[in-house]
């Protein structure tokens, strides 16, 4: 996937894609790109342009022009669903259409008789390279968001396990605004045990499947982005336990700090005990001292310090 | 209490032998009492001795060298080269043993306590996990104190001081034997599980030198097995430069750092140097480096990719996010300058905590009960901490190995956590690499005074345990503390990784306890794999030492001390020009004539008083009260295998002696002699005659009375000798100088003092 840069042969379709691309990344409002494309081509041949210059095959054209459009909808969907965020869930399909669009762009063979082909051509032909770009940001994003972790393994649909959570995740969330109605007026920050009590249990479920889902992900694969679970499950959760514990305030509350402190107040406690034993029962070690064999002369050490101080 | 009565003891000791006459028996008696003292830093042991670095040139010497010709020399320098590489393979591979075998045992702990404390903390009840976890550490660190206490105590500890002193010329006892390496593999694998503040490191550096001491002599006496090969390193010098080699590998396994083992061996440990010996030992630490390397990688899972070449990894230090600029280096010395206190104050408490384990804590079950006791105690302030800390943050990925969440909110981890709860080598990574605002000051304050004291309590516990990866933990903890707080202070303006910080101040500490320079700079840089910090790194440690040493010496240097090991520095003390040898040595001199009687020979050999190992041999005069000229040195390993073979000039007439005596068997004797005791000789064998005349050296280095002591001590130190004979003018001997009477001057606080000998 890397075509020389340098390779910068025809000016009028390169220039035409430039624009292509931008406009096709410039909003979600459909633009007829086949069209403007065309219409930008023919200006330039009618400014006097030398005819010879390679134009594109229009089957290459259409192929360029289905990416286009396939790229514009796929941006217009993650978007869309960038919070909460829902790109997996609602963007495969797009996704897919668009992977399987730029396949046929690499993989194209236009024209027999044309030594080069819509590959060459599209992809390769500029320094700017903007379908390659294009469709590299998109493969980036839907490796970031891991989307691949909650789709079934042909990436047709939601996984069983992802549909399971998102059930769950709904079922919380219905729980949470059942008991919230009741006490709607009076929102002060500590009033939730209701809502701590009642919905408890979905919320455990949805936690434990959660935590489970993480462990099977993280026993599948080693690498750093398969440690993560695909964003709309993971946000998903975050938003739950957001809810659960800073805005109800349901976490476990800091309990038995009595025994802990006894516990560990006995333990510090001992080393004390240890060494004070040891010190007033255990037998202080003695060194026998030797005399060296040596001959006492009048220079020993004590004169030697005299002579020095 | 101990400096002035001590000094002033020397002083009344000698006066009253000045006053009264060394014939007079009867003065010996009452002054048994206060020869008594109980330990204190000013003693040599007599327990230690010196090393034969010295070749004995004697007649089998010469003969054996006309017999090996040129050819066999050169096979000789092959077996060198082939037993550093093994010695570099099998330290490679036992760091990878410490190293799987710690993290699959402290993995599986961990996640027992985890599994439990997650249990308990929905349940209630966290005081049971408590005790599981003071438990399951005390009862581990139990099993590694009673190996240590009970079958080799001289496994204890990081073993850097030991080897260090086996460098020097020291015998340390039992130091490089093959008990002593598995008592200390074991040991290490089970205190770092124990959650000991310690770290496999230091002892690695203890391992590789057995390993080379074992390989290069081709047998182990542990396991009565002998090889048959490399016989002609079985020498104290050739040994001594093997060890030095392992040394190194065992610095380069531990740190991944080659070059950093080469310079360790050459600062710490190699007395003796020469310019091949450095290209053989780098060759066996880059092997070792290596070898650690590629099974590391193998074990887990990207072979051929060498991630991990040392048991500790700093991790990848970017150039461009963690760099520095010229403003932070008076910061990176102010943090040397702290590194240098806060290492002097953990060495004086080390020291005072020393002290007080010799005298009262000796017996060996009290020893094993400390250790629990500190497991324990670990534990507890691991606990206690957690359980206190309301520092939540996010949980990342899989970057933190266990996370604990306790009371924080789902999807959040404990941040105290995965600094207590986890192995301090993954803490110390997690110190230098985790993301600005992981940690919050307040608990990189407490962990640090808590790990403090943790870390200054462990050592010299009967563990074996290094002090590297505490002494980097302590102070990646202080120095990320600082780089926040510098962050904080100039509202930001300063923006910096407070990685960076957290390294330099681990730099800072680890100098400021240890106190290498050269060797600490290249480990470092070598660990993080960026030379840029080579330059900062210097000025911390250079700060660190000159800041400490002002207080008190360095750690090693004090345990050695402590230990009341006969070490000889690099120079005699500076003010001690006015000694001559005529004061320094020992005197009067058990001589040997050339021929001998047996049962002399035997009686002063085992006359229990006198414990020489070297005996000068004089010209044999019929008239035995007159002193005659010198002529030969001869030691007591080589009388023992005399007596043993029974040379005696009776036996040879009567061509009663098989075969004439080769170098080989005194070899083959080496390095444990057998004990007077067990070499039986009858009455009648007693009135025969031996002949030392081919056995001994007989060019023994003298020095005349008058020569000064600092001349004497570089003789001695640079030759490595282990007896030094003194002559008068007649070549009489007068006396001689051994370690231990060089060794007991030392420049204390007030001037030159001199220490006693002791019975230990």
């Amino acid at each position: 996937m890397a075509p020389p840069w340098w390779f910068c042969r025809a000016l009028l379709p390169a220039l035409a894609l430039a624009l292509l691309g931008l406009a096709a990344a410039a909003g979600p409002h459909q633009t007829p790109a086949l069209e403007l494309a065309q219409e930008l081509a023919e200006e330039l041949w009618s400014a006097g342009l030398p005819g010879d210059l390679p134009e594109l095959e229009p089957e290459c054209r259409s192929l360029l022009a289905a990416f286009a459009e396939g790229s514009a909808a796929l941006t217009g969907c993650l978007g869309r669903r960038a919070r909460p965020v829902r790109l997996c869930q609602g963007c495969h399909g797009h996704y897919r259409r668009l992977l399987a669009q730029y396949g046929s762009i690499a993989r194209a063979v236009g024209n027999s008789s044309e030594s080069h082909n819509c590959a060459k051509s599209i992809l390769t032909s500029d320094r700017l390279q903007i379908v390659v770009t294009l469709s590299e940001f998109f493969n980036e994003t839907w490796e970031a968001a891991n989307c691949a972790n909650c789709l079934k393994n042909n990436s047709e649909g939601l996984s069983n396990s992802t549909e399971e959570f998102l059930d769950l995740f709904n079922k919380s969330l219905t729980c949470f605004e059942h008991n919230l109605q009741g006490q709607a007026i009076d929102l002060s920050p500590n009033n939730y045990t209701e809502v701590c009590k009642n919905c408890n249990e979905t919320y455990t479920k949805l936690n434990d499947l959660y935590n489970y889902l993480q462990r099977m992900n993280r026993q599948g694969g080693e690498s750093a982005h398969s440690a993560h679970l695909c964003i709309d499950v993971e946000d998903a959760m975050n938003i739950t336990r957001k809810l659960w514990s800073r805005t109800f305030n349901c976490s476990l509350p800091c309990s038995d700090t009595v025994p802990v402190i006894a516990v560990s107040s006995f333990i510090l406690f001992l080393p004390i005990v240890f060494y004070l034993s040891s010190f007033l029962h255990s037998k202080q070690k003695k060194r026998i001292l030797i005399l060296p064999k040596r001959i006492q002369s009048n220079a020993n050490l004590v004169n030697i310090q005299e002579k020095y101080s | 209490q101990l400096t002035p009565s001590s000094l002033l003891r020397i002083g009344q000791l000698s006066n009253v032998d000045l006053n009264e006459d060394i014939h007079e028996l009867e003065t010996e008696v009452p002054r048994q009492r206060p020869n008594e003292i109980p330990h204190n830093e000013k003693l040599l042991s007599l327990k230690y001795e010196s090393l034969d670095y010295d070749n004995s040139e004697n007649q089998l010497f010469l003969e054996e060298e006309r017999r090996i010709n040129h050819a066999a020399f050169r096979t000789v320098e092959i077996k060198r080269w082939v037993i550093c590489a093994m010695i570099g393979i099998l330290t490679g591979l036992v760091a990878c043993f410490i190293d799987i075998v710690v993290e699959n045992l402290a993995g599986f702990k961990y996640r027992v306590v985890k599994d439990n404390i997650d249990k308990f903390t929905a349940k209630g009840g966290l005081s049971f996990s408590l005790l599981l976890w003071a438990t399951l550490n005390a009862s581990v660190v139990m099993v590694g104190s009673l190996i240590v206490a009970f079958i080799e105590p001289v496994a204890a500890g990081s073993g850097i001081p030991q080897i260090k002193c086996y460098l020097n010329g020291v015998k340390i006892p039992h130091v490089v034997r093959l008990k002593t390496l598995v008592i200390k593999v074991c040991g290490v694998i089970l205190s770092v599980v124990g959650g000991l503040a310690v770290g496999k490191e230091g002892p690695m550096i203890h391992s590789g030198s057995v390993i080379a001491a074992g390989i290069s002599q081709g047998r182990s006496t542990s396991l009565k097995r002998d090889f048959k090969i490399f016989e002609y390193f079985r020498r104290d010098t050739e040994k001594r430069d093997f060890v030095s080699a392992g040394a190194a590998a065992g610095v380069s396994a531990a740190f991944g750092a080659p070059v950093g083992g080469v310079l360790f061996s050459l600062e710490e440990g190699a007395s003796f140097w020469n310019q091949f010996l450095t290209w053989r030992i780098f060759f066996a630490s880059m092997i070792s480096t290596f070898t650690l390397n590629s099974v590391l990688s193998v074990y887990h899972g990207n072979a051929w990719d060498l991630s991990s070449p040392g048991l500790i990894n700093f991790g990848r230090f970017d150039s461009e996010k963690m760099g520095y600029t010229i403003q932070e280096i008076p910061i990176f010395i102010f943090m040397g300058v702290v590194g240098g206190i806060l290492g002097a104050l953990f060495n004086a408490l080390n020291y005072w905590l020393t002290m007080f384990r010799i005298r009262y804590i000796h017996r060996p079950c009290l020893q094993v009960v400390e250790a629990m006791l500190v497991a324990a105690v670990t534990a507890t302030v691991g606990f206690v901490m957690i359980y206190c800390s309301r520092d939540c943050q996010p949980i990342q990925g899989s970057s933190v190995a266990y996370p604990l969440q306790l009371f924080c909110a789902d999807g959040e981890y404990n941040s105290m956590a995965t600094a207590f709860f986890n192995t301090p080598e993954k803490s110390v990574v997690n110190l230098f690499h985790d993301p600005p605002g992981s940690y919050n000051p307040m608990t990189l304050g407490m962990f640090t005074l808590m790990y403090f004291f943790l870390a200054c309590w462990t050592y010299g516990l009967t563990v074996s345990a290094g002090v590297f990866i505490p002494s980097l933990l302590i102070g990646a903890a202080w120095g990320r503390l600082f780089g926040i707080s510098l962050s904080y202070l100039t509202k930001g303006s300063i923006w910096a990784d407070p990685g960076k910080y957290a390294l330099m101040g681990a730099a800072a500490q680890l100098g400021g306890i240890v106190r290498m320079t050269l060797s600490l700079t290249v480990i470092m840089m070598e660990a993080t794999g960026n030379v840029t910090y080579g330059f900062p790194i210097m000025l911390v440690l250079m700060t660190a030492k000159i800041v400490g040493d002002y207080f008190v010496e360095g750690l090693y240097d004090m345990h050695i001390q402590l230990q009341s090991v006969p070490f000889l520095h690099w120079e005699a003390p500076v003010t001690s020009h006015s000694l001559t040898a005529r004061e320094v040595m020992s005197t009067p001199v058990t001589c040997l004539r050339r021929i001998e009687r047996v049962g002399t020979v035997v009686d002063i050999l085992s006359d229990t008083s006198s414990n020489h190992n070297g005996f000068p041999v004089v010209e044999s005069n019929p008239d035995t009260t007159q002193v005659a000229g010198l002529r030969g040195l001869i030691l007591r390993s080589q009388l023992i295998v005399l007596l043993k073979h029974k040379v005696f000039v009776e036996r040879t007439n009567l061509n009663l002696v098989r075969r004439r005596l080769k170098l080989k068997d005194f070899r083959d004797a080496y390095p444990r002699f057998p004990p007077i005791q067990s070499i039986h000789v009858s009455q009648d064998e007693r009135e025969c005659m031996i002949d030392l005349s081919e056995f001994m050296n007989p060019s023994p280095y003298t020095v005349p009375q008058e020569a000064s002591l600092p001349r004497v001590f570089k003789l001695f130190r640079a030759l490595g000798l282990r007896h030094l004979v003194v002559v008068d003018n007649r070549n009489e001997v007068v006396g001689m100088v051994t370690r231990k009477d060089l060794a007991r001057y030392r420049l204390g606080k007030e001037g030159l003092e001199e220490l006693s000998l002791a019975q230990t």
